[in-house]
C-alpha cells in the first residue's frame, strides 16, 4: 500500500507497530504529546519530564515512550517533507489504524506548525561550505623595496567557510589590486542579478 | 585436533602443578579476566608475595593460561581434544578437571572477544543528498544541468568522516542499478545453496 506521507512508497513496519503503542493513551494526551515532539522537531529542547507525566497512565515503559516520540518524529517530518495536506494526513493514518480522535489532534498540531517545519527542514538540507563572515580592509601602499613610489591602493578580504567534509571552520585570505577587485564585483554583481531574476 | 603446546609454555604451566588447585580456579579467574579487560601487574605481586614465589612465574602461569585459553577457544576444540592436549602436561587428574571446566565455561565469551578484534572496514551512518541545477557560470549562461551533491557520513572505529561526492542522474541511476544487481545476486541459486550449507 502506497502511502503519501512516506513519499509514496510503503510504511515501514515499525511504524504500523507503534501506531497501536500510541493508540494506548487518550487523544488529549496525544495532542500535548505531538506538542513536545514538535518543539524538538524544531531544536526548541524537549521536555522529558513533561512526557513521561503524559504517558504514565498508559503505564509506557521506557522502551514505549522512546518508541511513541520517534513513530510521532517519523510521522511529522515525513509529512512536512512531502508537502503533505493535512486532510490526506489524516486518511492515510486512520487507514493505518490510529483512531479518529488521536488522528484530529495529531493533525492540527501538524497544520499549525506546517510551515514552520518546513522551514527548518529547508535550513537543515545539506549545503556544502556555507559562509560565516566575511571581513575586508582597504591599504594604500606607498612604497616597496622594488619601486621606490608605489601609490596603489589595495583590498585585503577575509573569508571565513565552513568546509566541505569536515565540520570545522577555515579561514582563506585574499588580497587583490583595485583593477582586479572591480571585476570580481562586475561579475558577482551579474550573477546576483540572475539570482534575483529567479526569485 | 590437538593442541601442540611449546616447551616454553608447558614450563610456564609447570608451575601450576606446584600450588593446590584453589590457586589454580583463582588463576583461572584472573585469566579471563585479564582476557576481558587487560592484564594488571600489581595483581601478580600479590600473588607472588602470598605465593613466595618470584612475580615472574606468576606471571608466567597466569600467562600460560590465558594463552591455552585463547587457542583453545579460537580452534573450538572438543572436550576428548582438550583434555588429550593437556594430559600432554602431565597434571593431576582434578587439575585437568579444572583446567576443562574453565575452558567450557568460558568459551563462549572469549570467542566473542576475539571476534572483535578483526580488523573492520568504515560503515555506513548517514547518507545526506541534495538535487541541483546549474543555470549559469561565469564562462556560459543559459545552461541547464542538473547534478545530485552527496555527503556520505562513515564511521569507523569510532571516528566519523564525511565525504562528498557529486554525479548527474545518468550515473547516479547506473549506479543504483548495479547496487541493485549485487542485492539481487542474494537471490541466486548459487547463493542459497551457500546459505542454506552455513544455517
Amino acid at each position: 500500500m502506497r502511502f503519501r506521507f512516506c513519499g509514496d512508497l510503503d510504511c515501514p513496519d515499525w511504524v504500523l507497530a507503534e501506531i497501536s503503542t500510541l493508540a494506548r493513551i487518550s487523544s488529549v494526551k496525544m495532542k500535548l504529546l505531538c506538542v513536545q515532539v514538535i518543539k524538538d522537531l524544531l531544536d526548541e529542547g524537549i521536555d522529558y519530564d513533561k512526557v513521561t507525566k503524559l504517558t504514565s497512565d498508559a503505564k509506557f515503559e521506557a522502551g514505549d515512550i522512546k518508541a511513541s516520540i520517534a513513530v510521532l518524529s517519523f510521522i511529522l517530518s515525513s509529512a512536512a517533507k512531502h508537502d503533505v495536506d493535512s486532510a490526506s494526513l489524516s486518511s492515510e493514518l486512520q487507514q493505518l489504524g490510529l483512531p479518529k480522535e488521536h488522528t484530529t489532534g495529531l493533525c492540527k498540531s501538524y497544520e499549525e506548525k506546517h510551515s514552520a517545519l518546513q522551514e527548518k527542514l529547508r535550513d537543515s538540507s545539506l549545503r556544502l561550505g556555507r559562509l560565516e563572515g566575511v571581513s575586508w580592509r582597504v591599504d594604500y601602499t606607498l612604497s616597496s623595496s622594488e619601486l621606490k613610489e608605489v601609490n596603489e591602493p589595495t583590498i585585503q578580504l577575509r573569508l571565513q567557510a565552513q568546509g566541505a567534509e569536515s565540520d570545522t571552520t577555515e579561514t582563506t585570505v585574499v588580497s587583490m589590486t583595485a583593477d582586479k577587485f572591480r571585476v570580481l564585483l562586475t561579475e558577482l554583481k551579474q550573477a546576483q542579478a540572475m539570482m534575483n531574476a529567479l526569485h | 585436533m590437538l593442541l601442540v603446546l611449546s616447551d616454553e609454555h608447558k614450563e610456564h604451566l609447570g608451575f601450576l602443578t606446584e600450588v593446590d588447585t584453589a590457586v589454580v580456579g583463582e588463576f583461572g579467574r584472573i585469566a579471563v579476566e585479564f582476557l576481558r579487560k587487560g592484564s594488571n601487574p600489581k595483581i601478580y605481586e600479590g600473588a607472588a608475595r602470598k605465593l613466595d614465589v618470584p612475580a615472574e612465574t606468576v606471571q608466567h602461569g597466569v600467562e600460560g593460561l590465558m594463552y591455552l585459553l585463547t587457542e583453545s577457544s579460537k580452534l573450538m576444540i572438543s572436550e576428548m581434544d582438550f583434555q588429550d592436549s593437556v594430559l600432554v602436561l602431565g597434571f593431576s587428574q582434578e587439575l585437568n578437571e579444572r583446567l576443562l571446566q574453565l575452558y567450557l565455561e568460558n568459551r563462549k565469551e572469549i570467542r566473542q572477544i576475539l571476534s572483535e578484534l578483526s580488523p573492520s572496514l568504515p560503515h555506513y551512518h548517514n547518507l545526506e543528498w541534495r538535487l541541483d541545477v546549474q543555470l549559469a557560470s561565469r564562462a556560459l549562461r543559459h545552461q541547464v544541468k542538473p547534478t545530485v551533491t552527496m555527503k556520505l557520513h562513515l564511521e569507523s572505529g569510532g571516528i566519523r568522516n564525511a565525504r562528498v561526492l557529486q554525479t548527474d542522474p545518468a550515473t547516479l541511476l547506473h549506479l543504483i542499478q548495479e547496487l541493485e544487481r549485487g542485492l539481487a545476486e542474494l537471490k541466486s541459486n548459487h547463493c542459497r545453496r551457500i546459505l542454506r550449507n552455513i544455517k
